[in-house]
């Protein structure tokens, strides 16, 4: 739970999922793409190849009509499975979770693993994971051996059912919509204790147009 | 320096005193002015600036971490600022690589906790187990001692009957026919007590009362009887070193000793053409019960001589000594008439016998293996009909 604190107000949120899903490609693209009033360099702290060992970090934020300084601090976890302890510390105090699956079929069982993992080291870091915002992602949509759209629907529409997004990190493609989903969800969590209408002017669509930025459509 | 991986930074937390003050002289120096760096809120944290100083700021992730303040031209001062980033940036990244190393290896560690807890638990659970599965073994070990003791208990009833009934047949034979005797000699005793009232016709009445034959026969039937009682004294010995009756001490000895003393009973009493050879090796003195070793060790060397007597040629019977792992070997080895194996299989039952009635009692190899394993031994036969036997008896030392 973020606090507004000297008119600050940060979110932590993290990219989650197996190794190689394209948890490091969004938050390049999210880079590339998003026009925030505040955009910092993406920081990257160390890979092996294109295979992350600690975090990539992107900051973004903008100020509210009533001053308040709305700040993001976007994650990515290691995806192998071998830094699970090091996954866990990045996923401390977060507060959105998007979870990047692969949608090749080679990698059904490497997807299942790794949000079993994210909903045991939720409970591990003392996260409520069913209160978590959380957008699950089928990213890869560009190669061939993959999961139907609709297969990946029926598999997914459980009990809880989060956003769905389908994405081609790749060339961006549903990169900039998980993210505004991943808002969204996060604003609905987090307004009403944050009083964030009331005391603020900010609404669901300002906040999202200013993380987004540019003026952008959502 | 410690705290989580992802706290935001203020300047002075990146930058201790000491650092700050290398770096701030320096960047002084470069810049040839007065320099003062500011943090986020505008209070010097290190130098001195002109009252008529630019700020500069420097910017680490979104908002400014700090400024610096000089009278130097603002080119330079940018080009200071962008330094000072630069060592920023790659302070603050290893900040944050350190404090999330230590929490990843703190969460590994407790992962590791976790898991040793685990395998805490379950040895725990494996311990229960096994200590029940120990207790049931224990219990089956329990039930199946009672169900062998009560088995054997069966058996022993069982031999015991076995051995009343062929005491039974054995002793009642000799008695029928020492009875039979007895009653023929009390009408032989008749006989002379009417001579008595016929002196007087002497010689004739001799003859009619047929007085030689009754003395002929009486002779025959008192040898007879003689020997039906021996057989049966001879039964009733045989019993008591079965039933144990007379238990004496152990001693300790040099059973080569027993073994001479059991062969020196047969010299000049061997059939013609058996010989007894002895082949021995030093043994070690082992505690026994001699007197019931010597009776076996009678027994099995007459045995062997029999046998050897009964192929009608000539033959050894040979008496061989040796120590042993865990103990001593003794066997007696004979090419006498040898036994088929279901002779073998049955060689050790009471009254078993194959030789004719009357010259031993069967009791012989039942009595040597009930005295055998009294000492904890073994005894085995190895023989083929018509290739002589070996019996071998193992005494553990
Ligand atoms: N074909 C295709 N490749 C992709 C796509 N997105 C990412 N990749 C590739 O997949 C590989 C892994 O991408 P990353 O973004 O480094 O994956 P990651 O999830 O950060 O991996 P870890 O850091 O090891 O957990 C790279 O070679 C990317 O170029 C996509 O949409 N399509
Ligand atoms: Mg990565």
């Amino acid at each position: 739970m973020p606090d507004i604190e000297n008119d600050r107000l940060t979110f932590k949120l993290v990219y989650y999922g197996p190794a190689q899903s394209g948890k490091t490609t969004n938050l390049m693209r999210l880079h590339d793409l998003l026009a925030p009033e505040l955009k910092g360099e993406m920081m990257t702290l160390e890979t092996q190849g294109d295979r992350t060992l600690f975090f990539d970090l992107l900051p973004l934020g903008f100020r509210a009509a009533s001053g308040l300084l709305v700040k993001l601090r976007l994650f990515t976890v290691p995806g192998q499975v071998a830094h699970d302890g090091t996954r866990k510390a990045v996923l401390s105090r977060a507060d959105g979770v998007v979870f990047v699956a692969d949608s090749q079929k080679t990698q059904e069982i490497n997807n299942a693993e790794s949000f079993k993992n994210l909903a045991e080291n939720a409970a591990r870091v003392g996260l409520d994971f069913q209160r978590l915002p959380l957008v699950v992602q089928f990213n890869k949509r560009d190669l061939p051996a993959i999961v139907s759209e609709d297969e990946v629907r029926a598999r997914w529409s459980g009990a809880v059912s989060w956003p769905l997004t389908f994405a081609m990190a790749l060339t961006g493609e549903g990169v900039r919509e998980t993210f505004d989903a991943l808002l969204r969800a996060v604003f609905r969590r987090f307004a009403d204790e944050l009083e964030l209408e009331r005391r603020h002017g900010l609404d669901e669509a300002a906040f999202v147009a200013g993380l987004l930025g540019g003026g952008a459509a959502t | 320096m410690t705290g989580a991986f992802d706290r935001e930074f203020t300047l002075a937390e990146i930058l201790p005193a000491a650092m700050l003050e290398t770096l701030g002289t320096a960047l002084a120096n470069l810049l040839d002015a007065d320099l003062a760096v500011l943090d986020a809120g505008g209070d010097v944290l290190w130098g001195r600036a002109p009252a008529d100083a630019s700020r500069e700021a420097f910017v680490l992730e979104i908002e400014p971490l700090g400024y610096l303040a000089s009278a130097a031209s603002p080119d330079r001062l940018r080009a200071a600022a962008v330094l000072l980033r630069q060592m920023l940036v790659a302070r603050a990244r290893y900040l944050m690589a350190c404090d999330l190393h230590t929490d990843a290896i703190a969460a590994d560690w407790q992962a590791l906790l976790e898991r040793n807890q685990a395998l805490a638990a379950s040895e725990a659970r494996y311990k229960a187990l096994s200590e029940e599965l120990e207790q049931r073994v224990q219990d089956q070990v329990r039930l199946l001692d009672e169900r062998t003791r009560q088995l054997y208990q069966a058996e022993k009833l069982a031999s015991v009957g076995q051995l009343a009934a062929g005491v039974a047949h054995e002793i009642n034979n000799p008695i029928g026919f020492v009875r039979s005797n007895i009653a023929s000699f009390g009408g032989y005793l008749e006989k002379f007590a009417a001579l008595k009232a016929r002196l007087a016709e002497g010689q004739a009445a001799w003859k009619d009362l047929d007085l030689d034959f009754v003395i002929e026969d009486g002779a025959e039937i008192v040898k007879d009887s003689l020997e039906g009682v021996d057989r049966v004294a001879r039964i009733v010995r045989d019993l008591r070193g079965f039933s144990n009756v007379d238990r004496p001490e152990e001693e300790i000895v040099d059973l080569n000793d027993s073994l001479r003393e059991a062969m020196s009973v047969f010299s000049g009493r061997l059939p013609p053409g058996v010989e007894l050879r002895q082949a021995f090796s030093a043994l070690p003195r082992i505690p026994c019960l001699p007197g019931h070793l010597n009776q076996v060790f009678l027994h099995l060397i007459e045995n062997a001589v029999q046998a050897v007597a009964d192929t009608g040629k000539p033959g050894t019977v040979t008496v061989s000594s040796r120590p042993a792992e865990g103990g001593i070997e003794i066997a007696v080895t004979d090419t006498g008439v040898g036994m088929s194996s279901a002779q073998q299989a049955r060689a050790f039952e009471p009254f078993y016998t194959t030789r004719p009635v009357g010259s031993g009692t069967g009791l012989g190899l039942t009595v040597a293996r009930g005295i055998v394993q009294a000492h904890d031994g073994r005894i085995s036969i190895d023989s083929q009909p018509g290739s002589g036997a070996t019996i071998t008896l193992f005494l553990p030392a």
